[in-house]
């Protein structure tokens, strides 16, 4: 049937009773298709919804986190604790451990107090040896000592690492990045101090009292 | 069945519309009623967006407020209204019987209806939940679910007392919407308000009940009005009608999980968001069906029923290309959290909504046993809504973007940005004025329709005859 024309908008005609729609389409969701005929349309479907099945597959598997409760961002996936933990940035945990200890006399702009407290900001022993800087504050250091071309006569320094007499007991994590901390800030410029190297000469040292100048000195 | 005569066929259908008349004429002017009330607060709260003074010291019709009643009004007041009418008529038609227990039917739309302005005035007095397209009050939640529950008593009445064994796909959609409802309905109200869920997950719940709101009760409502009104109206067989009923699953399986999308860059899990996303492609397959079944109606002219369908199916089609396209994460970076999220609601509750008017303009008349009082009133109608739909969406939507783009430049103000899109929202505050006057002569026509006596107008009666079935 054609469409029905002229048409009054103000009562549409129907074109065939419900019964018929009802039949007519039973009829067509039964039908079979006459052999030797062969239709396209059901396999370009299975195509297409192969095809999402494919991409939301490929999208659920790379940005499901492994649908963990813990995974935020969708690049990321699940990782243990110690992992996160390991990420921590040095300079914000050295920034840290330097305002809890440190700075009582090496003061916040790290050049200690002229006389009394040496300075860190462009210190020898601060930007030189790596292992002279990583004695001194695992065991602390006693006795007149020499920076800038002043002299301190009673530096006392106490011991930070976890070493035997330690009042602080710092990991050597918080060692290694208070000490990246103050080689990077106030205008020093020097190197990172790596967690495994603290370790390492910790492990040298052994159990032992603060040091000298002279002694830290003999150290390469 | 093709050999049943004019005269049987308008005989039967006169006894089975005439059984639905009062009930579903009441549950029809409740939906139109609401509709024109939500769409006066509407407006209001659009123009409180270029005025912010505006009712600004009234508590009760603060912005936030009205926004909420406004929504309320619309999807429960409109769209539930209409929608559980639509559904019921279908399912009485496809029954092949006269409608069954009309006391049901009144005794809850009643019940809705007294429970959605208690809702709405809760709303105002400040008793709203913080859910989006969930404000009601949680003392009108158990009452508008068993009102619902009643109201829907005698569509499921018309689908087991039917007289073929065969089932349509009207029959399945409007059935699966008419059931679905109360499922994610009561879910919501325990894992929201009476049980709530603790912290971020409020948000997940929140989010899946609105989705299902949008894909698994108005998307079936207005595929089974389509399902059933093209082969209705043109007489012919769907075409591929076998796949229709993949296209019902597909929909029913993927749509409930795409609420998700709301919170892409949320703090919640990633995968919910992701498997959203996903979700929002799948259902695409359903689309392709839809369009596959009803693509007939792009080739019609002339009929006005087939024409607000027409427009309907398309703004539907577009809906759900631009929910998968804008799920994406790099352009929901943008879209998130601005107006062009309500655009893409907007498009699919206007596509509800056309389909709606598409419904009635069939139905109506067939209820109340008499013609539409004027053509004047209907044309004027189509041109409104049509012209305020595509306004509202086409504003909202460049709104939403440039919104979006200015906020992810830290360097652009919270005041540039007001002032880039005050214009827009100065036209969807107009595009808004006009659907409200389309749906207000709507209303106008639907209660001249009612209450004039049809024997009056020998032309309708006339038209009646020749027409009925």
């Amino acid at each position: 049937m054609s469409t029905p024309s002229p048409i009054d908008p103000r009562q549409e005609k129907s074109a065939q009773p419900d019964d018929a729609i009802l039949a007519a389409h039973e009829k067509h969701a039964g039908a079979k298709t006459a052999p030797g005929h062969y239709h396209l349309l059901p396999l370009a479907l299975l195509f297409i919804f192969s095809g999402l099945i494919f991409y939301a597959g490929t999208y659920l598997n790379r940005y499901s986190g492994h649908f963990s409760g813990k995974v935020f961002d969708e690049r990321q996936l699940p990782t243990s604790g110690a992992a996160v933990a390991a990420k921590i940035d040095p300079l914000v945990l050295g920034k840290k451990q330097y305002n809890l200890a440190c700075v009582t006399c090496h003061m916040p702009n790290g050049l200690g107090l002229p006389g009394v407290y040496p300075p860190l900001a462009e210190s020898e022993w601060v930007l030189g040896s790596e292992e002279r800087l990583i004695s001194i504050v695992l065991h602390g250091l006693k006795g007149p000592v020499t920076v800038k071309g002043n002299v301190y006569g009673t530096a006392a320094m106490p011991a930070f690492g976890q070493v035997p007499g330690s009042g602080y007991n710092w990991n050597d994590e918080k060692i290694a990045a208070v000490l990246t901390y103050i080689r990077h800030e106030w205008g020093n410029n020097a190197g990172a101090i790596a967690t495994e190297r603290v370790t390492e000469i910790r492990n040298k040292a052994g159990a032992r009292k603060e040091w000298t100048e002279a002694e830290l000195l003999a150290l390469p | 069945m093709t050999t049943v005569s004019p005269t049987q066929a308008s005989a039967e259908a006169d006894g089975i519309d005439a059984s639905a008349r009062c009930p579903l004429g009441l549950l029809l002017a409740f939906g139109l009623f609401w509709l024109v009330a939500g769409g006066i607060l509407a407006v209001l709260n659009l123009l409180q967006l270029q005025s912010p003074a505006l009712l600004a010291d009234c508590a009760w019709f603060s912005f936030g407020r009205l926004q909420a009643m406004q929504e309320t009004a619309f999807i429960y007041g409109w769209a539930i209204n209409a929608g559980v009418a639509a559904a019921t008529w279908l399912l009485v038609r496809l029954s092949g019987e006269a409608l069954r227990g009309a006391n049901y039917l009144v005794v809850g739309t009643l019940f809705w209806n007294a429970a959605l302005v208690l809702a709405l005035v809760g709303i105002a007095g400040g008793y709203a939940t913080s859910h989006a397209f969930f404000q009601l009050p949680d003392f009108v939640q158990p009452v508008l679910l068993v009102a619902y529950a009643v109201m829907a008593v005698p569509g499921i009445l018309a689908w087991t007392g039917r007289r073929k064994e065969h089932t349509y796909a009207t029959q399945w959609y409007a059935v699966a919407a008419l059931f679905l409802l109360p499922w994610f309905f009561s879910v919501a109200q325990v894992m929201l308000n009476f049980l709530p869920v603790r912290g971020v997950l409020q948000a997940v719940v929140a989010t899946w009940y609105a989705q299902n709101l949008f894909s698994l009760w108005l998307a079936p409502i207005a595929l089974a009005a389509l399902y059933y009104l093209l082969p209705k109206l043109t007489g012919r067989t769907l075409p591929n009608y076998d796949f229709a009923i993949y296209g019902f699953w597909s929909l029913l399986a993927f749509g409930t999980w795409m609420g998700g999308r709301q919170l892409i860059g949320g703090p919640v899990p990633a995968w919910i968001a992701t498997i959203a996303i996903t979700a929002a492609v799948m259902v695409l397959f359903h689309y392709i069906i839809a369009f596959l079944n009803l693509r007939s109606l792009f080739r019609l002219a002339g009929s006005s029923v087939l024409f607000l369908l027409m427009v309907g199916l398309a703004a539907y089609l577009v809906g759900g290309v631009v929910d998968a396209v804008f799920a994406t994460r790099g352009l929901a970076k943008v879209t998130q959290f601005t107006y062009f999220q309500q655009a893409q609601q907007q498009l699919h509750l206007g596509a509800f909504s056309l389909v709606m008017f598409g419904t009635l303009y069939f139905m109506a008349p067939r209820l109340a046993g008499a013609a539409w009082p004027s053509i004047t009133l209907l044309r004027a109608h189509f041109l409104a809504v049509l012209i305020g739909f595509g306004l509202l969406v086409a504003s909202l939507a460049t709104a939403g973007w440039i919104q979006g783009a200015a906020l992810n430049d830290a360097a652009v103000t919270f005041a540039t940005i007001g002032d880039k899109t005050r214009p827009w929202l100065q036209l969807a505050a107009v595009a808004q004025g006009v659907t409200l006057c389309g749906n207000a002569l709507l209303a106008l026509n639907f209660l001249r329709l009612f209450f004039t006596k049809p024997a009056a107008d020998s032309v309708g009666r006339a038209v009646m005859e020749a027409s009925a079935s």
